[in-house]
């Protein structure tokens, strides 16, 4: 990996964390675990994007864990890292059907598969169906959450700053 | 637009509309007052709460940590706890069949049991 990619991620890595850790000051709307806005993920999607596979999964992971530990919240390390996982995976094969103009789309199903992932890891560790329950207000609150940071994330896109040429 | 495009934004929408309804329909107040607390998958207390005097229980998790589960007047929450996120205290009392209150950190569950079962 070149230096100058290697700085890239990293910045990138720095903004989402920083925009994580503010998240995590906003109230909670909704006493349901899981449910929130999720803007660091408009990192995530930028980044699905603009880089390969291999270099979003790198941005994602580190930021999820480096979040756990900062945000002190490390019991909801595999919730988070299952669901962000999931996320990927789905999103990296949906952004092939979906072009620049329909990225809050893909992002929608990037935070429905997020949640997805999140209630799954939920199921195993609690050993119970009962947390089924949430998924439809974690689908609901998903589609509006995913579509805002879509939209965030594709009005960078389309302004298309880049730094190829620095 | 293409094809695949408009299939999916039908698929978004209607996921969206889905999860409403059944968010409407799981907002119904329980007739049952048998209440189980289910810790990693075992249930480690079942009340009645028409019976149940007024009280605080305090669960220890395994992993040490604690709930404290107060039931009053017929109700049952988590008053306190020394969990990371307190969404367990937040979620207030049980109302719903639908929808429990849940510790994920502790992996705690109270929730209305099945009828099937009592």
């Amino acid at each position: 990996m070149k230096t100058k990619k290697l700085t890239r991620l990293a910045l990138l890595t720095a903004l989402a964390l920083i925009i994580f850790i503010i998240e995590l000051q906003f109230p909670d709307i909704v006493p349901i675990p899981g449910v929130k806005l999720g803007l660091a993920n408009i990192i995530t999607v930028y980044a699905v994007y603009k880089y390969t596979a291999k270099d979003v999964f790198l941005i994602v992971t580190t930021r999820v864990v480096l979040g756990a530990i900062f945000g002190g919240n490390i019991s909801a390390l595999p919730y988070s890292l299952t669901g962000a996982l999931t996320c990927l995976a789905g999103m990296l094969l949906i952004k092939r059907a979906i072009p620049v103009n329909f990225i809050w789309l893909s992002s929608i199903f990037g935070a429905i598969l997020h949640n997805t992932g999140q209630i799954a890891a939920a199921v195993l560790m609690t050993g119970t169906l009962t947390v089924l329950s949430f998924y439809p207000f974690l689908i609901a609150a998903g589609c509006i959450a995913g579509a805002f940071t879509g939209i965030c994330a594709q009005l960078l896109i389309k302004r298309n700053i880049t730094d190829d040429k620095t | 637009m293409t094809k695949g495009v408009k299939i999916l934004i039908a698929a978004a929408a209607l996921l969206f509309v889905g999860s409403l309804v059944w968010i409407l329909l799981s907002f119904r107040d329980s007739d049952s007052t048998i209440v189980e607390v289910v810790q990693n998958n075992k249930v480690i207390y079942t009340f009645d709460l028409s019976k149940e005097k007024d009280r605080t229980i305090r669960v220890n998790a395994p992993d040490g940590g604690w709930n404290d589960i107060k039931i009053e007047n017929g109700t049952i929450c988590i008053s306190d706890a020394d969990c990371s996120d307190h969404t367990c205290v937040k979620t207030g009392v049980l109302r719903s069949e639908q929808i429990p209150i849940v510790c994920l950190p502790h992996r705690l569950v109270i929730r209305y049991a099945d009828k099937r079962d009592s």
